[in-house]
């Protein structure tokens, strides 16, 4: 064998190699039953798996996709006060012609207000008084809050929408983008998406026996859930779930810096006797759970027999925003055990907004304003729990658990101890979304139940294998030989192009599967090409060698104009496309990028390696 | 040697005319169609509405559902019998408001049977998305052929960007023609089928015109005409297997993969069909015309 030839068979090998160590995730997970997946979520090793595969689109495992648009309309006629016709005439005719002319709305009802002689601060009293485009500017703010908010909103209940991966996108200034594959519950979760947010404050137990006696009963109860699946370790589990945790007293830190700089006393792991206490840590009035045990903790606590050994004047909530407390880069996720009933709720909060502050006036802070109701109680709860911490929560999560350090007399706050800007921005967009409406439509919402999904991915799945099976036959039956050069190709090629996908994470629409069934009937374009080619030069008498040789070299210029064509469409359609017609542009993509190295390359080097030794006098084609 | 076609030597560009008049008459009974409709028939991606595929757990009627429907306001609503009896789909046009209109519609469906419905596809889209939609795909198409073009310019010659162009624009045109015809709608994904068949037909129109440059470059003495037909001769026996498996495969996709995707299974088969003939019949001719039209101008 010459040395070029050794060089392609290696190649030939290696790419063949690497697309099976490329599918090979794909493959496990679509093979794998529900139970060993369950098993690999607890492990943690699913969401590694889940980087290679290629995942199914809303429209194959069913889900829905929900496009949010700030509605304009609605939030700008609730900021007027003493509204007449004229002003409302000119939000609905700037709306309308906005819509008609595919403007933007701000720039539009600028002009038009421009046109005439309203003065906008007597309409808008909530914004400084000020020339019309100052409240034409706030009222854009105002709006693009309203996303801020809604966005905030939806990704603080990512949970309860009960699916593994949604997706959550801003799309323009003005738009959310919600993806919520296997969805069950279709109306729940379009409520979810859209309804306003509960914010309380709610103060967090500072008694290091309570939390300890909370743990010890969730043990209990834990240990007797498991008994039940398992009976024949119930009685050794009873016994020794009877073990103290080490309470170790809140670090001064605290003071400054809700929890960050815990102290902690790290329980051993795996222990049968301690099914809840063995997976987490606890420092300073305060459960922090690795994130890689999180999702199996929240299922237990979730259960109603294990949710009942938390006393009923208390509540565990869970923190949003993973901490490295370890300081060894492991992440961890706060659990507070807070008072059943909150001090006060959102409706209270008039503003919030981020900015620098505190001691140093360099640090970032949060500076909340309550209104005249909401200050007194806020007094009241800040003079009677001085070093405790107050927890803001929004429909059930912990945003921040900040020490109150003293009596708040007027209603304004400066909260402390966040990382950065993004932290404090985040956290005012908190507050405000529990104080302020953010209206959202629905602009567009496409939900495919899960059996409709299911009988697509069927119908695909044997159009698909019986498209494959007939060009297969048909190659190998008109080219004979060379066909079943050209079928190999063939299998390669599928196989490539879904090591492709599966390396680039794709998701694989209906129209993506059409895209794979059209490059198998594609990807023989190019065999045919050469072997056609081939077949002219053996009638011009030319030696088998000599066809072989002289056919690939001249079918290929053609066969890379010709594809370069439709790959050239398959990128402009990517680009453009959305949703599930993207999935349709980049299986197409691959699939004829992944045609051109079967057919140019390794059906060459096959051909190649068949005339290398003997002299062929006749080729089978 | 297994050869559909053997030593063939067609007279393709003499049946140009014939070609040219049956080509024309196809496209302009579509251009009818589509004048008569009020233009193209777009689906809900592009004018906005409410698409919902229900299945009931007990047979039901048309008319109930439409009754139903009625009772809410939405008499015209069109409603198909989606393969069984107890399958339909329910196509509402656009309100302001989408999502009251997708609540009092399951209210409705609700009190045919007392609630015994499953929505298997709900697909809503407002007015405003839907222009959006609409001038992105139009313009992506628009782009895909600029961009061909161009890359044609590069790699043959002007002319041959021509042939290449007028062929496309065939192949949307009759395509495009056939869908208000029978009255089907253009979706988002038949508009993708659309820009797959630019390059498809491409794909085809290419080849022939790789073995023309071939061709021309080898037989010098040979006139233009001739060199274009033994071309296309030459490159038949391809043209027909390549687009021989596609058909299959996607005639395979039109009968077995499912309601959903249907529509644009059809737009693909007839692009197919309309791309393979339009490479012969429509690019080659106009590529000479363009060559003879220069030649004359040079001896003027």
């Amino acid at each position: 064998m010459s040395g070029t030839l050794r060089m392609r068979v290696f190649l030939v090998v290696l790419l063949i190699s690497s697309a099976a160590y490329m599918l090979k995730d794909t493959i496990s997970y679509y093979t794998m039953d529900e139970t060993q997946k369950e098993d690999l979520i607890e492990s943690g090793e699913m969401d590694e798996i889940r980087k290679n595969i290629i995942h199914q689109g809303l429209d194959l495992q069913g889900g829905m996709h929900v496009v949010l648009e700030v509605d304009l309309e609605e939030l700008i006629k609730t900021r007027v006060e003493d509204g007449d016709a004229e002003i409302e005439a000119l939000i609905s005719s700037s709306l309308e012609e906005a819509q008609n002319n595919e403007t933007e709305f701000f720039p539009t009802f600028a002009k038009n207000v421009d046109a005439t002689n309203i003065r906008l601060a007597r309409y808008f009293p909530i914004y400084e008084k000020g020339p019309n485009s100052d409240v034409m500017d706030a009222l854009e703010a105002d709006a693009k809050d309203a996303v801020d908010r809604a966005e905030e909103i939806i990704r603080n209940r990512v949970d309860q929408f009960g699916v593994s991966e949604p997706t959550i996108q801003r799309q323009g200034a003005w738009r959310i983008v919600v993806e919520l594959a296997g969805i069950s519950n279709q109306a729940q979760a379009r409520e979810l998406i859209q309804a306003t947010a509960l914010l309380e404050f709610v103060l967090v137990h500072e008694d290091p026996q309570l939390l300890d006696e909370v743990i010890r009963n969730i043990d209990k109860a834990w240990a007797a859930d498991m008994g039940e699946e398992t009976p024949e370790d119930s009685i050794d589990i009873v016994a020794e779930a009877d073990t103290t945790v080490d309470e170790v007293a809140p670090s001064l830190a605290d003071v400054l810096s809700g929890d960050e700089g815990d102290s902690l006393s790290i329980t051993g792991t795996g222990d049968v006797g301690r099914p809840f206490s063995s997976l987490i840590n606890v420092g300073s009035n305060t459960i922090w759970v690795p994130e890689e045990n999180v999702r199996s903790i929240k299922r237990k606590l979730e259960k109603p027999m294990i949710a009942a050994a938390v006393s009923s004047d208390s509540k565990l909530a869970w923190g949003v925003s993973p901490r490295d407390i370890t300081g060894d880069g492991r992440m961890h996720r706060a659990l507070y055990l807070m008072k059943g009933t909150a001090e006060l709720t959102g409706d209270v909060v008039t503003d919030a907004r981020e900015s620098l502050g505190g001691f140093s006036g360099a640090e970032f802070v949060v500076h909340l304003s309550m209104n005249d109701e909401g200050s007194r109680e806020w007094t009241k709860i800040t003079a009677g729990n001085v070093g405790k911490r107050i927890a803001i929560v929004m429909d059930g999560n912990v945003h921040m658990a900040g020490v109150i350090r003293d009596k708040i007399a007027d209603g304004r706050t400066q909260i402390e101890g966040m990382n950065d800007l993004q932290d404090a921005k985040k956290l005012a967009v908190v507050l405000r979304a529990g104080a302020l409406p953010a209206p959202m439509i629905i602009e567009e919402e496409r939900t495919i139940g899960a059996s409709l999904g299911a009988d697509s991915v069927a119908a695909g799945t044997q159009a698909t294998v019986f498209g494959f099976i007939l060009v297969v036959i048909f190659m190998a039956i008109y080219y004979k030989g060379a066909g079943l050069i050209a079928d190999i190709a063939l299998v390669l090629n599928l196989g490539f192009t879904l090591a492709v996908l599966s390396t680039l994470n794709a998701t694989l629409t209906l129209p993506g599967i059409a895209g794979l069934i059209l490059t198998v009937g594609m990807a023989v374009d190019a065999n045919v090409l050469i072997f056609e080619r081939i077949r002219e030069e053996l009638r011009n008498a030319k030696t088998v060698k000599k066809s072989i040789d002289d056919g690939f070299n001249r079918a290929l210029t053609t066969i890379v104009d010709a594809n370069l064509t439709t790959i050239l469409a398959a990128g402009v359609l990517w680009q453009f496309g959305s949703g599930t017609v993207k999935g349709f542009a980049t299986t197409l993509f691959w699939g004829i990028l992944c045609s051109m190295v079967t057919a140019i390359f390794i059906t060459r080097t096959i051909f190649m390696v068949m005339t290398e030794r003997k002299t062929m006098t006749k080729l089978s084609i | 040697m297994f050869e559909l076609i053997k030593n063939v030597n067609i007279d393709f560009l003499g049946k140009r005319k014939l070609a040219g008049m049956i080509s024309g008459a196809v496209i302009l009974a579509g251009l009818v169609s589509i004048v008569l409709h009020g233009g193209p028939l777009y689906s809900i991606d592009f004018e906005g509405g409410t698409e919902i595929q229900v299945l009931f757990t007990e047979s039901t009627s048309v008319e109930s559902v439409r009754e139903a429907l009625s009772d809410i306001g939405y008499g015209d609503a069109a409603i198909r019998s989606f393969g069984n009896e107890d399958e339909f789909l329910i196509h509402v046009k656009t309100s302001t408001k989408s999502e009251e209109q997708v609540n009092t519609i399951r209210e409705a469906l609700a009190s045919i049977h007392g609630g015994g419905y499953e929505i298997r596809r709900l697909e809503t889209v407002g007015p405003k998305i839907g222009k959006e939609l609409k001038g992105d795909m139009i313009s992506a198409v628009l782009i895909a052929m600029a961009g061909i073009v161009i890359y044609i310019s590069i790699r043959f010659q002007f002319m041959y960007a021509i042939g290449a162009l007028v062929a496309l624009t065939h192949d949307v045109l009759i395509t495009l023609g056939l869908f208000s015809l029978l009255n089907m709608e253009i979706s988002l994904s038949v508009l993708a089928a659309f820009l797959f068949i630019v390059g498809y037909s491409l794909n085809d129109t290419i080849v022939v015109f790789d073995r023309v440059r071939e061709n021309a470059k080898e037989k010098r003495h040979d006139s233009f005409l001739s060199v274009i037909n033994l071309s296309l001769n030459q490159t038949l026996n391809r043209t027909v297997i390549t687009s021989l498996t596609t058909l299959t495969v996607v005639l395979i996709l039109l009968f077995f993969g499912g309601e959903v995707i249907k529509p644009f299974a059809f737009a693909l088969t007839v692009g197919l069909v309309v791309g393979t003939y339009s490479s012969i019949f429509v690019a080659a001719p106009v590529v000479l015309a363009w060559d003879e039209n220069q030649k004359k101008k040079k001896n003027n």
